[in-house]
């Protein structure tokens, strides 16, 4: 039986990230993987959806251009060169992953792994068995979407963010079940496509764990772009035709109605992965692995990392975690809230919502005296230029000291304009700090600037 | 011509008042009637409007300065107008008015200080921004002069060499930590805003505590608090009241002021007022320790605690033995009401000669008051409650009120502050005896 010090359980952002870390460390290590290395984030997850959202983003300016006096002579698209595209990007990341992995002298086996009571591996390689042991164990085995109970759904062929990739002809009508992050990313791929897309949530609003106004914001722009939003409806039965889906939904009234789509998306929340870890015994925190501030699972020398931890279920919130367990598996001591107090949260819809610290209310329940400033991007000239003015910058701040407490941006490149706001709040720079900082004109960061300048009680363009 | 800003004389007893806080700076804009700055006296603090329109020429002074009333401390006039020549011509007039004060104060003070020490106006203001004395900093100016460099480098030394992160140097700064005693938990030990604000080490999982920083009226009344206890040796005597007559008496009057002035009557007026006349007749518990001398106070002036919003203040009510009772609930009433919504002036609040606490609304019964300096007795009032009590051999129930005088025993002893009571007690529950 092969001894290591380190085996890693699975090869996503939270495993391989770990795994090369503690290589790092000088330890011997071995990472397992069911299927593909880079997890759902590389192969059903962040990137590929990116992938097709710069191809909408790209349709979308088009169809913008023509007003803009740039024609095109007709705008075709074909789905499985984009869907190549998208599978060529994921390939060269994977690539990139393996050599890294073997550069870092990292043995990796493309099997499913079942942890046994003495922390030994059994690993199915399918046509091959092959067991191993090793010192110290980080579980980073991820999560798969979650398949609701509504009536008559085991009976229909629906998609899930793991097979939606997969498809091979655009429909006409797409319902998707759920407003989070994943259905509203979607949603925004499918309409750029001509697709006729419905999203259904129980919620009273679309991507409700982020700020409301971000979230009415976002509504706003969505319907624009012709996609329905029902709130408040939950799907109460499904049925499929063949030709196409038949959901009965009702509102929080009781009101039934029907929707028919051609294709349905599910995009309801996700499971954590926890089968070949039963024989742990592990404790568990509802459907997810317990770990304290040190990733440390109830088992001694057993660790666990991502989203079968639960919290946050982010790509770089599983990597974060990952060098975490792999430092403290590698004989140091760190703690999770050395590297956590700053977690940005990204959607990558049109416009973009990205948001990091706390929420409004939040910030309120925490006794903090907020004070806040919304600036919106129709009073900033890069974004006006650039076509691109839906949206605001909202600056979070605590009263007496003016700390940065909390940012939400709506608006294109949202998600890269937003690790200013982290820096700021990571390295503790006040608002004061803030609005005395020059910022590059004309661009979208002005907005920061305006908004601390605003919180200062010197606003020039508010 | 620039207006003259004067410290003023809030009550007959002000004598100076310190600065607490500045709400213009130079150069801005003010209008008349605008908060211009607040003061704090010897038992209030106060914002002052300005009384004139026009920009923010000078402050002569800074926060927490002490200034003697009626000193000009700042100008008010047109943007282009000169200043320093008025400057000069008030500071004459001050040494033509006070030339004994302004020698005997430097006679107070070190010897070292008195000495002139030459520095740059640049340089002084520099200094005293940081709260630096000008005698610890070397000057290499022209004769040992002191300049603006000597005082920043003077800084740099005191400034300890830390890394510390923006929101930790605020923290740090309102809360008076020393950042050199501080082991920082950041990237090469930078200072965190965590490592200064211990109390709220995880955020969510702890409640923080909140901090008030004692200021205004809180730092009042705790020095006050502290004088009096400290210095006055207090001893306090209980007794228990039957209130029934008053009872009958207040049911009585009660409609008929309440008709005539609007106001109800409460127990506190009738207990005011047969104090009042006590205190006549007991002169020595309506007095004043005065270096050697203790002062028997000609009036009766009581002063009534009151909770304001922002904690106890007395307002006075004078001569209380010499007004009736519907004069007594009309004033009381007044001031009360003014004291609720921090509206007394310091007249209102000076001059008492003994004070009443009562905390009779709650379910309190008997308590020991501190006395408020320079009186030599405060009376506590309880809660008036139903009790049994033995009244000709058979137990009835009566209205019992308890009474806790607490004095100064440097000036009153045992036995007369006994007499007062057992006096008090009898002409509350023989209120009739009041009209002799």
């Amino acid at each position: 039986m092969k001894q290591f010090d380190i085996a890693v359980l699975g090869g996503g952002p939270g495993g391989y990230v770990a795994a090369i870390r503690a290589a790092k460390e000088g330890q011997s290590v071995v990472l397992i993987e069911a299927d593909e290395l880079g997890g759902t984030c590389l192969n059903r997850g962040c990137i590929p959806s990116k992938t097709l959202l710069k191809q909408a983003e790209v349709v979308n300016d088009i169809k913008k251009f023509e007003k803009w006096g740039v024609k095109t002579n007709g705008l075709q698209f074909s789905l499985e060169q984009m869907m190549g595209r998208k599978d060529q990007v994921i390939h060269q990341l994977r690539r990139g992953i393996s050599s890294l992995l073997n550069a870092n002298k990292i043995e990796v086996y493309r099997g499913f792994g079942t942890i046994q009571q003495d922390c030994s591996i059994d690993i199915n390689l399918g046509d091959d068995q092959k067991k191993i042991h090793a010192d110290r164990i980080i579980i980073a085995t991820g999560s798969r979407p979650l398949i609701p109970n509504i009536p008559g759904l085991d009976q229909c062929n629906v998609y899930t963010s793991d097979t939606i990739f997969d498809i091979n002809e655009i429909p006409n009508s797409l319902m998707i079940i759920g407003g989070g992050v994943i259905g509203v990313e979607f949603a925004c791929i499918f309409a750029s496509l001509n697709v006729k897309v419905t999203i259904v949530e129980t919620e009273d609003r679309i991507i409700s764990s982020e700020d409301d106004e971000a979230s009415a914001e976002l509504r706003k722009s969505l319907e624009r772009q012709g996609i329905e939003i029902l709130t408040d409806h939950e799907v109460i039965s499904l049925s499929d035709s063949d030709i196409e889906f038949k959901a009965i939904i009702k509102d929080s009234d009781g009101n039934k109605k029907k929707l028919i789509a051609e294709k349905v998306l599910l995009a309801v929340g996700r499971v954590p992965n926890t089968k070949g870890l039963e024989n742990l015994n592990l404790e568990m925190k509802g459907p997810f692995i317990k770990v304290n501030h040190k990733m440390e699972t109830s088992q001694l020398n057993v660790y666990a990392v991502g989203d079968v931890i639960g919290g946050l279920q982010l790509a770089h919130v599983a990597s974060a975690e990952g060098i975490i367990a792999a430092m403290n598996a590698g004989g140091e001591q760190v703690e999770r809230d050395d590297y956590f107090r700053v977690v940005p949260r990204c959607i990558y819809t049109f416009p973009q919502v990205a948001s990091v610290g706390y929420t409004e209310s939040e910030a309120e329940n925490l006794g903090y005296h907020v004070k806040k400033v919304k600036f919106p991007l129709q009073a900033n000239g890069k974004a006006l230029a650039m076509g691109e003015d839906e949206g605001f910058i909202k600056v979070i701040s605590e009263e007496q000291y003016g700390e940065v407490l909390g940012v939400v941006i709506v608006g294109t490149q949202a998600t890269e304009i937003i690790s200013e706001a982290s820096s700021y709040i990571f390295l503790e720079g006040t608002v004061e700090e803030l609005s005395k900082m020059i910022h590059p004109h004309p661009s979208l960061s002005e907005g920061f600037f305006e908004s601390a300048n605003a919180l200062m009680g010197n606003s020039i363009h508010m | 011509m620039a207006n003259e800003v004067f410290m003023p004389k809030l009550g007959a007893s002000m004598e100076s008042g310190t600065i607490l806080q500045w709400f213009k700076e130079e150069g801005e804009s003010i209008s008349e009637g605008e908060m211009l700055f607040e003061v704090m006296t010897d038992k209030v603090n106060i914002e002052i409007e300005a009384d004139s329109t026009g920009v923010l020429l000078k402050k002569l002074y800074e926060v927490n300065d002490e200034v003697p009333v009626n000193q000009v401390i700042a100008y008010i006039g047109q943007k282009t107008e000169d200043v320093e020549g008025l400057m000069k011509e008030s500071l004459e007039d001050e040494r033509d008015k006070t030339p004994n004060d302004n020698k005997e104060d430097h006679n107070l003070m070190p010897f070292k200080e008195r000495e002139k020490i030459r520095a740059t106006p640049a340089a002084r203001k520099q200094a005293r921004d940081y709260q630096i004395e000008l005698n610890e900093i070397v000057g290499t100016g022209p004769r040992g002069r002191i300049q603006l460099d000597d005082v920043k480098e003077f800084v740099n030394k005191l400034e300890p060499d830390v890394k510390v992160t923006p929101l930790a140097t605020k923290i740090a700064k309102a809360e008076q930590i020393n950042l050199d005693e501080i082991k920082g938990s950041g990237v090469q030990g930078k200072i965190m805003s965590e490592d200064v604000r211990p109390q709220r080490s995880r955020v969510g999982e702890e409640r923080r505590e909140e901090r008030i920083q004692m200021k205004g009226i809180r730092k009042v009344i705790s020095q006050r608090m502290i004088e009096s206890a400290f210095t006055a040796p207090h001893a306090t005597i209980t007794t228990e009241v039957d209130m029934s007559a008053i009872k009958e008496m207040r049911q009585e009057l009660l409609p008929r002021i309440e008709e005539q002035i609007g106001e109800r009557i409460s127990y506190t007026e009738i207990i005011m007022k047969a104090v009042g006349l006590m205190l006549k007749k007991h002169r020595i518990i309506n007095s004043s320790l005065q270096d050697d001398y203790i002062i028997l106070h000609p009036n009766v002036n009581i002063g009534l605690a009151v909770a304001a919003p922002d904690g106890l203040v007395v307002p006075v009510i004078k001569e209380c033995d010499q007004r009736g009772l519907t004069e007594l609930t009309e004033v009381t009433k007044g001031v009360t009401r003014l004291a609720r919504e921090n509206k007394l002036n310091l007249d209102q609040m000076s001059g008492s000669t003994f004070t009443i606490s009562n905390l009779g609304m709650y379910a309190i019964d008997a308590f020991s008051p501190i006395i408020n300096q320079p009186e030599s007795a405060i009376l506590g009032v309880g809660r008036i409650l139903e009790k049994p009590v033995g009244v000709a051999g058979t137990i009835v129930l009566r209205p019992m009120m308890a009474l806790s005088l607490s004095f100064d025993h440097r000036i009153i002893d045992g036995a007369p502050a006994a007499a007062f009571l057992t006096e008090l007690k009898e002409t509350l529950e023989k209120p009739i005896v009041m009209l002799a």
